[in-house]
């Protein structure tokens, strides 16, 4: 079976008389293409091994070494992207993962989330049991799992990546001891994501039996050779429809995205960052490998499936952030929204799937994507130090802890303002550039409702946003927080999170006046490997 | 000269900005002075252009002055640009002459008013305003002044605004002018589409070459004249004069009698050759206006008892005459009428005032009496424009009613029959006046009378009217006093020009020299000479030449003077020896209840409606947005609810995900 | 790592490029960048002295002001294209250039713009921290420049949602009781009308696309290039129509006007009232009438109507507030109704009326405003029933407060009165009834401020009232301009409408060209009975050249309109400006040849 699989695969490489040798000759590997993965591996294992020989190492290190691994392979995926650039993408390991802009793209995002959210997760692990190498390694195995995800050519390798993330992400939920609500939040993400992976599997093996590989590249061949709509694969079908099953769980899409709230709230803060940003890029470059890049074929069925979770995830998500009183909820709610956007995004590629000319679609949702998780680890990173004021390490987030913010910390609350503003989508802010890309690549394709939908719920949400610049601006501290602050008991921004938070300000203000060659380098990721 | 004509209204101009920067320093009676210097220039510089005029032979005595070019768009070109002719020469020369007076008398009036260089302040804007409304060459150059002189009477009705009943008055003349104004408005929209300019000249040349349509000229003339109907208070808009005498005694003078409340008696002769090009229902409409208004306000005149308020109903019923004139084509009449009122109901109203100076500000006539011998200068000349109003021979006013009867006769009896018993009235309450003040015994004395001054209080209430008491006010014993000379000369000035007004436009009767008749007309010609339409065009009387009323001049004249006498004979008989009763009905007094009507109208269901409309605006518009907002908070605080927080609930939520999902494709694809 | 940092840099390169200006000194890009420079400073400018942040702001705001006026003095007149525009590449793969450009239609509002800010700055005072105050309203400044002047839509779209945000705060952070819920109100309301436009934008530049042969957002390109199939047109119309008609605002989407103004700080209502709601009213002419004239003429009689209503509907319910500063908002939606009015009536006369208005309006109500926060200022209420008597203790401050109302009312010599009439007058030959109507609003002005004088200037003081301090000198300086400006414009509006008309020419013209619009032509009635009046008047003409009367004796008002242009600062582009709007050529020509007859 493998055999078989393995020679399907090296069909070109491997000559006819290895197979009758029956000798097992591996696909040949280009190491280097690798490397951003291969480095964050290393990583990982690096800090698990040696973390665990050598005494505590001092304060910052580890935080230090696993946001340099981050950087490191982010700029390794950039040297990738000028090879692609020049040389056209391919496919890896003999056609199990594709080497193209867009899996690069996501790279450097999901390098970029980790490298922020570690700076973010410091200062928060100080003092705690979790003080040491394990957090970070795993959100290092995450990265690996995203990055497998958003470069995967196969179903299986996919799934793969999916659980490599989806596992380290339970973990890390559930990781602050101290928390009933951090291990709530572990168990009801774990249990649930179990659930919507199985569905996946089951998905991916209906799609097996429909198409007898689950290599893209092939499946898209056979389809190519034998779809007829007429009287449609009933095989086919159902497998798709558990994959968007599986992925709608994965980018927290209603009505699949019920475990959302509790978990976004429960698990600790650098997490929820890093789940809002990694899990839903990864998630989403998933989706878009397997419906636009597998299944173009099928457009015509699942786009209107993206169409009716687009417009459930940006009402419920909008209307629901009205009512809530604690932040992080309100955020991961909002994160609802915003995948409701991103769906828009897909659901504008779903029209022009599979064509020579892709659309926009793609591009729009992979610059949604870095915009958005920038964004998100900042708006989180503000919510971490804003909350840890409250005495306990993930305590306090609730609305009323930010009453006043701009006359305890201005600084922090004008970045917050901006961060807020960019989820809104108010212009010059990379917020808005992200709409607008979406939006443009709706209307281009006119499916004008989802637009104007998309839109009006924005307004909703941009409520939301507003009351929380109403706590931070327009009342007043509650009393003694300003004496805390200068007592030192009150909100301190450590010089490791402030960075960040300013470092996604700044980014998230940047992109907002000069977006254009975040959005050139956007364009180039309709061309994929195939 | 006639291009110096810019310096008739730049006079007072100065004189406003003048007293604008340095009023408080001027002070009393400096501002005053400097005025009514000012007026008096506008005055001198009338009579040039006037005798400029009168050089030129009759063909070319119109001429327009460019100032500057005001409103320019396309094909609408507005200049700022004044229209000298015969009839704006004519308006300047008494505008400016009376108004000259006027402020003479002013001087002497306010004596001791805190506000006392302001009043002239305004005076100036006014005469300033006035001067625009008369020279204008277009009519958005005289609807300026049209609005000017509004917002100068709405300041100077309201001048002493600390009483409400005073503020109020001024804000009614303005909102009521307004209506009037909203049909000047239209007319000039309506001008300007169907002759593509406001200029008088483009629209009267329309409208005498016949290419303005008839339905055009129609529309531009009724709509012009309900401006007119607001700006000289007939029926039905007539409501905010009888209050405007809350304003200072000449005030009352020289805007609410001699020349404001005439601007549209003169617009609509400015406009006459519309009036003609318009369907015949305009003219009679005008004239029954007119005819109708001047009865019904000589019948409220009758039972007036407070001074002013007498002369009040007197000037809306003159008015009316001269709209009578106007609808019946007699312009110059029309004309010669508002010349000669403007003489004598200007004097009339400056000898009122004189008397309430005397009195002290007492304004109820029956508390006056036997004056004559107190103040015999204010009440000699008082008599003389009594006379004159009352059309006695040969005082001025004899003889512009006479021809403005002669020319209602013309055109219908029933005009006529309406003209006849409107001049016995007028000759009737006037003498009452009269009688009431000057003679009969004397009324007034000692004001300890407690419940005396109560009442008096109340009817100045009712009045709405009285000014400001003066510190030394009505009470103890005090001896009327007669005015200062001030106030004295205007007095006699005007007397002279009641008497003799009558002579620029004499009839033409046998007797009188062929070279003193018509004069009047004679100077207006060109300007008026038409009749109805272009084809049949005559002048001034030739249009009624061929008539009954034309033939009987004579026998006319006869039946005017014995009405005079009636009237007069009567009153004095009720008010002097007491023979019989005197009727004063109820409904009369209350103005046929018509003005209480509207304020009851507005106060009531108009308020009503207006607060119904602020209420639906608060509950029903912008309760939809607070609604929409709502109705979100409220689905999502449910939606919310289903946010258990039980894994199972969840995963039920995913299961039934999922079978919609599949069940999609098994409907919509048809698969198993 | 190359080609992306080639990128970056190349991004870079371009943005700076878009911000070194145009030709010469690139005034434009100047009016929006040094209040956003001000804005900066003033924010880091140090805490314990306020009054260097104060001072930043003044001096930002006068040197804006002072560009402004100098843009006014250069201003090519006669001239109906847009002037001073720079264009520079933004986010070439969106076909989004910055394209910046001043024409007769924006020009005077940006100088309202520039010259309101300095005083609404100067007048009024925060009370409390008067640095992010001053920030805001810079930020605030910097965002209507902009969007008044930008020519492509998604830089316009993006100062049109900008402004939302230093308004919010300055509503919400210095406003009065009730702010959060007005601050709030007024940002989502807008917002959810831009919703709609910028869906509706960029689906204009995505059809047009197939017209120009690339994806732009240029303005002028898509305007003259594209033309849209009616249904779309109508489709599109209506995306920006929508935001503009909550932005004006117009029945009945302006619930959110009269609380932000009453709740605003004054300056918050001056800057509101003066220059934010002609976004709205701007944007219909500059979008609305230019990108789809056939969708504007094809729905006018919708705008119109709401027009009428806004007007009658907008002074009745101001005739019955209590609370003052809520009137004068009220009577901003009668005041705007007028200005949509002429939008739609598509005479030249019409629009130029509406252009003026919208300056006069802003000049007038800005006013209002600042005398109404002078009196919150001294009595701490708005309430008009707690007012009263106060003409007695404060005659100069009733004076100013009653030339600003006068203006407001529509009394002629005053700048409200020209605006009006020419709204009106040109609305009336294309509009008959709806125009009869709004004239009637007229009248109801006068009635709602006149009452509103009465009740708070007029009757003898209360004890509270009698201590009414009079104007001071300082706010006499502030609003000795608004005076000024207001007799100015209402005695000689001339210039002001020299510059504006060629371009609402253009426009119309543009609009008559590409819709089954048909214009009126005047005068067709128009007779001459004798030579008289022309024989004086070409005499007087001979005498004085500067004098041009055959404008007011000759019916040809057409040939006229050159002859004014020869006397006057001799732009004769104007003339054949007002040539264009008469349709019918055969008008024109024999109006030339009795010009010349006259002339003899």
């Amino acid at each position: 079976m493998i055999a078989e699989l393995v020679s399907q695969i090296s069909t070109h490489e491997a000559p006819a008389q290895a197979l009758l040798a029956q000798t097992f000759v591996g696909p040949e590997v280009n190491w280097f293409a690798l490397s951003p993965m291969l480095t964050l591996l290393a990583g990982a294992l690096g800090m698990m091994l040696v973390g665990a020989l050598t005494p505590a190492w001092p304060k910052g290190l580890y935080a230090l070494v696993a946001a340099v691994t981050a950087g490191t392979a982010g700029a390794l995926a950039m040297v990738q992207w000028d090879d692609i650039t020049d040389n056209g993408p391919t496919t890896l390991v003999g056609g199990a993962i594709a080497f193209d802009t867009l899996a690069m793209f996501l790279t450097i995002t999901i390098c970029i989330g980790v490298l922020l959210v570690s700076m973010l997760t410091d200062s928060f692990l100080r003092g705690t049991p979790n003080e040491g190498p394990e957090i970070y390694a795993l959100y290092l195995v995450a990265a690996i799992g995203g990055i497998v995800m958003a470069s995967a050519n196969d179903l299986i390798v996919l799934f793969l990546g999916l659980e490599t993330l989806s596992l380290a992400l339970y973990v890390l939920a559930a990781s602050n001891r101290r928390s009933l609500a951090s291990a709530e939040s572990g168990i009801k993400y774990f249990v649930l994501g179990g659930f919507a992976s199985a569905f996946f599997l089951y998905g991916i093996a209906l799609l097996y039996g429909a198409a007898g590989t689950t290599n893209i590249t092939e499946m898209v061949a056979t389809f190519q050779s034998g779809v007829d709509l007429d009287n449609p694969n009933a095989l086919a079908l159902a497998g798709l429809a558990l994959l968007i099953v599986g992925l709608g769980f994965k980018v927290a899409a209603a009505p699949f995205h019920v475990w959302t709230p509790d978990v976004y709230q429960g698990a600790p803060s650098p997490v929820t960052a890093l789940m809002a940003s990694v899990g839903k890029a990864a998630a989403f470059a998933a989706m878009l490998r397997v419906l636009v890049t597998a299944l173009p074929f099928f457009r015509d069925d699942w786009r209107p499936v993206i169409w009716v979770l687009a417009v459930l995830s940006l009402l419920v998500g909008s209307f629901l952030a009205v009512v809530q009183t604690d932040v992080k909820r309100m955020l991961a709610y909002s994160s609802v929204t915003h995948a409701g956007f991103l769906l828009v995004g897909v659901e504008a590629a779903g029209h022009t799937a599979g064509e020579l000319d892709p659309g926009d679609g793609m591009p729009s949702v992979a610059l949604y994507l870095m915009l958005y998780s920038v964004l998100v680890i900042g708006m989180i990173g503000v919510v971490t130090v804003v909350s840890r004021a409250a005495g306990n390490r993930d305590g306090d987030s609730s609305l009323d802890s930010f009453k006043g913010l701009a006359k305890r910390r201005p600084a922090l609350a004008l970045g917050f303002t901006v961060l807020l503003l960019a989820g809104a989508g108010v212009p010059v802010t990379s917020g808005f550039i992200a709409k607008f890309g979406v939006i443009q690549a709706a209307v281009e394709v006119e499916s004008y409702a989802l637009a104007i939908i998309a839109m009006v719920a924005a307004v909703v949400a941009a409520f939301m946003y507003l009351r929380i610049m109403v706590n931070m601006w327009l009342s007043p501290p509650e009393d003694g927080a300003v004496e805390a602050d200068a007592a030192g008991t009150g909100i301190s921004i450590d010089l490791s999170s402030g960075l960040a938070i300013a470092a996604a300000v700044a980014f998230t203000l940047f992109v907002g006046v000069f977006p254009s060659w975040l959005i050139d380098a956007a364009e180039t990721v309709n061309v994929i490997a195939r | 000269m006639i291009d110096l004509v810019w310096l008739v209204p730049l006079f007072p101009l100065v004189g406003f900005l003048t007293i604008l920067v340095g009023g408080r320093k001027l002070g009393e009676p400096k501002a005053g002075y400097l005025a009514t210097a000012m007026v008096l220039l506008s005055f001198a510089t009338a009579v040039a252009i006037y005798f400029d005029l009168l050089s030129r032979d009759s063909e070319s005595r119109s001429e327009v002055v460019n100032i500057f070019s005001w409103v320019p768009v396309g094909d609408l070109q507005i200049d700022m640009a004044f229209l000298v002719d015969p009839l704006s020469s004519t308006m300047l020369l008494f505008v400016t002459g009376i108004g000259a007076l006027i402020h003479l008398y002013s001087v002497g009036y306010m004596h001791g008013d805190p506000k006392f260089s302001k009043f002239f302040l305004y005076l100036n804007l006014f005469v300033l305003s006035m001067t625009l409304l008369v020279l204008g060459s277009n009519l958005l150059v005289t609807f300026l002044g049209w609005e000017g002189v509004g917002t100068c009477s709405y300041f100077l009705i309201s001048f002493w605004q600390t009483k409400d009943a005073n503020a109020t008055a001024g804000k009614k003349a303005f909102v009521t002018n307004r209506v009037g104004d909203f049909g000047v408005m239209l007319a000039m929209f309506l001008a300007f589409g169907a002759v593509g300019s406001v200029d008088y000249a483009v629209i009267n040349d329309s409208a005498l070459a016949g290419t303005m349509t008839q339905a055009t000229a129609t529309g531009i003339a009724a709509l012009l004249f309900v401006g007119a109907v607001g700006k000289s208070a007939q029926l039905p808009l007539y409501i905010w004069l009888p209050d405007a005498m809350a304003g200072p005694t000449p005030v009352s003078a020289l805007i609410h009698a001699a020349t404001m409340v005439t601007a549209g008696v003169f617009l609509m002769v400015r406009i006459n050759p519309v009036l003609g090009a318009a369907a015949d229902w305009v003219p009679m409409l005008i004239a029954w206006t007119g005819a109708i208004t001047a009865l019904f306000a000589a019948t409220i005149a009758l039972t007036q008892n407070d001074i002013k308020k007498v002369l009040a109903y007197s000037t809306v019923s003159q008015l009316g005459y001269m709209f009578l004139a106007v609808g019946t084509g007699a312009y110059v009449a029309a004309i010669f009428h508002m010349v000669t009122h403007a003489f004598f109901k200007a004097l009339l109203f400056l000898g009122s005032g004189s008397v309430i100076h005397g009195m002290n500000d007492e304004q109820d006539m029956r508390k006056m009496g036997k004056l004559f011998k107190f103040m015999p200068i204010t009440a000699s000349t008082f008599i003389i424009g009594w006379l004159a109003i009352a059309g006695v021979p040969p005082f001025a006013g004899f003889w512009s009613k006479d021809e403005i009867l002669l020319f209602a006769l013309a055109e219908s009896p029933a005009l006529y029959i309406v003209g006849i018993v409107t001049a016995i009235l007028t000759a009737f309450y006037m003498t009452r006046q009269v009688v009431m003040t000057f003679f009969g015994e004397q009324k007034w004395g000692s004001h300890a009378n407690a419940e005396e001054a109560a009442h008096l209080e109340v009817d100045d209430a009712e009045a709405g009217a009285a000014p400001e008491p003066v510190t030394h006010g009505a009470h103890g014993e005090f001896k009327p006093h007669e005015s200062p000379p001030t106030m004295l000369l205007p007095l006699v000035v005007l007397a002279g020009l009641s008497m003799v007004g009558g002579i620029i436009q004499l009839p033409s009767l046998g007797f009188i020299p062929k070279s003193m008749q018509h004069k009047l007309l004679d100077w207006l010609h060109p300007l008026v000479e038409f009749g109805e339409g272009p084809e049949e065009r005559g002048i001034g009387e030739a249009v009624i030449k061929d008539t009954w009323a034309y033939d009987n001049k004579v026998l006319l004249i006869g039946i005017a003077v014995a009405c005079a006498v009636i009237g007069i004979v009567g009153a004095y008989l009720v008010y002097e020896k007491k023979r019989m009763k005197p009727i004063e009905p109820e409904l009369f007094a209350n103005g046929w209840n018509y003005d209480r009507a509207i304020s009851w109208f507005m106060g009531n269901p108009g308020r009503k409606g207006f607060q119904g409309v602020a209420d639906f605006d608060s509950k029903v518009v912008d309760g939809a947005v607070n609604g929409v907002a709502t109705l979100v908070r409220e689905t999502s605080s449910q939606v919310r609810k289903g946010q258990t927080g039980y894994l199972r609930q969840y995963a039920g939520v995913i299961g039934i995900g999922v079978v919609l999902l599949l069940g999609w494709f098994v409907v919509i694809r048809g698969i198993l | 790592m190359g080609a992306l940092t080639e990128m970056m840099t190349a991004g870079l390169v371009a943005a700076e490029d878009s911000h070194g200006g145009a030709i010469a000194f690139p005034i434009l890009t100047m009016l929006i960048l040094v209040p956003i420079v001000g804005a900066v400073a003033v924010a880091i400018s140090s805490k314990r002295r306020p009054e260097i942040a104060k001072l930043i702001a003044l001096m930002t705001s006068v040197g804006v002001g002072a560009m402004s006026i100098w843009l006014l003095s250069s201003f090519e007149m006669g001239e109906a294209g847009f002037q001073f525009s720079s264009q520079h590449t933004w986010i070439e793969q969106w076909g989004i250039s910055y394209h910046v450009g001043v024409d007769g239609i924006s020009l005077f509002l940006v100088v309202l713009t520039g010259v309101l800010f300095p005083l609404a700055i100067v007048g009024t005072d925060p009370h409390h921290d008067e640095k992010p105050y001053l920030a805001w309203l810079l930020m605030l400044e910097a965002g209507v420049m902009g969007s008044f002047l930008s020519l492509d839509l998604f830089l316009f779209f993006i100062f049109f949602e900008i402004v939302l945000v230093p308004m919010y705060f300055l509503i919400g952070g210095w406003g009065y009781e009730n702010r959060v819920y007005a601050a709030t109100k007024f940002f989502l309301y807008t917002m959810f009308g831009s919703a709609f436009m910028l869906v509706g934008l960029i689906a204009t530049a995505m059809l047009a696309r197939d017209d120009l042969g690339r994806l732009t957002f240029d303005l002028v390109e898509i305007a003259e290039g594209a033309d849209f199939a009616a249904n779309t047109g109508r489709w599109l119309f209506f995306a920006f129509a929508i935001a503009f008609a909550v932005k004006v605002p117009i029945f009945p989407l302006h619930t959110w006007l009269p609380d932000a103004h009453t709740q605003a700080p004054t300056a918050g209502s001056v800057v509101l009232a003066g220059v934010m709601l002609k976004l709205g009213t701007y944007g219909f002419l500059r979008f609305g009438l230019y990108l789809f004239p056939e969708a504007a003429v094809w729905s006018r009689s919708l705008w119109l109507t709401l027009a009428v209503i806004g007007i009658i509907y907008g002074a009745i319910a101001a005739t019955m507030q209590k609370d003052l500063k809520r009137l004068v908002a009220y009577s901003s939606v009668a005041h705007l109704g007028f200005i949509i009015l002429g939008t739609f009536a598509f005479t030249s006369q019409a629009i130029s009326g509406s252009v003026l208005q919208m300056v006069n309006h802003g000049v007038s109500t800005g006013a209002l405003f600042l005398l109404v926060g002078m009196i919150y200022e001294r009595r701490k209420t708005r309430q008009i029933s707690e007012l009263g008597g106060i003409q007695k203790v404060a005659p100069i401050f009733a004076a100013g407060f009653m030339i600003v109302m006068l203006s407001s009312i529509g009394v002629p010599g005053l700048n409200g009165f020209i605006g009006e009439y020419l709204i009106l007058l040109g609305s009336f030959q294309t509009a008959r009834w709806w125009t009869v109507v709004a004239t009637a609003g007229v009248i109801l002005a006068a009635l709602y401020l006149l009452w509103a004088y009465q009740r708070v200037f007029h009757g003898e003081p209360d004890e509270d009232n009698a201590k009414f301090p009079e104007l001071r000198v300082k706010e006499g300086l502030v609003l000795l301009p608004f005076i000024a400006a207001i007799v100015f414009t209402g005695v000689y509006p001339k210039p002001l409408l020299d510059r504006i008309e060629p371009s609402v020419d253009a426009l119309v013209e543009h609009v008559v060209e590409n819709s089954d619009f048909e214009n009126p032509e005047y005068g067709t009635q128009c007779g001459t009975f004798e030579v008289e009046h022309e024989g004086e008047a070409a005499e007087s003409h001979s005498d004085e050249p500067a004098e041009h009367d055959t404008a007011d004796t000759s019916c040809d008002t057409a040939s006229n309109g050159a002859d004014h242009d020869d006397a006057d600062e001799g732009d004769a582009d104007h003339g054949d400006g007002s040539d264009d709007d008469s349709d019918d050529d055969s008008d024109g020509e024999d109006g030339h040849d009795e010009g010349e007859e006259t002339g003899e």
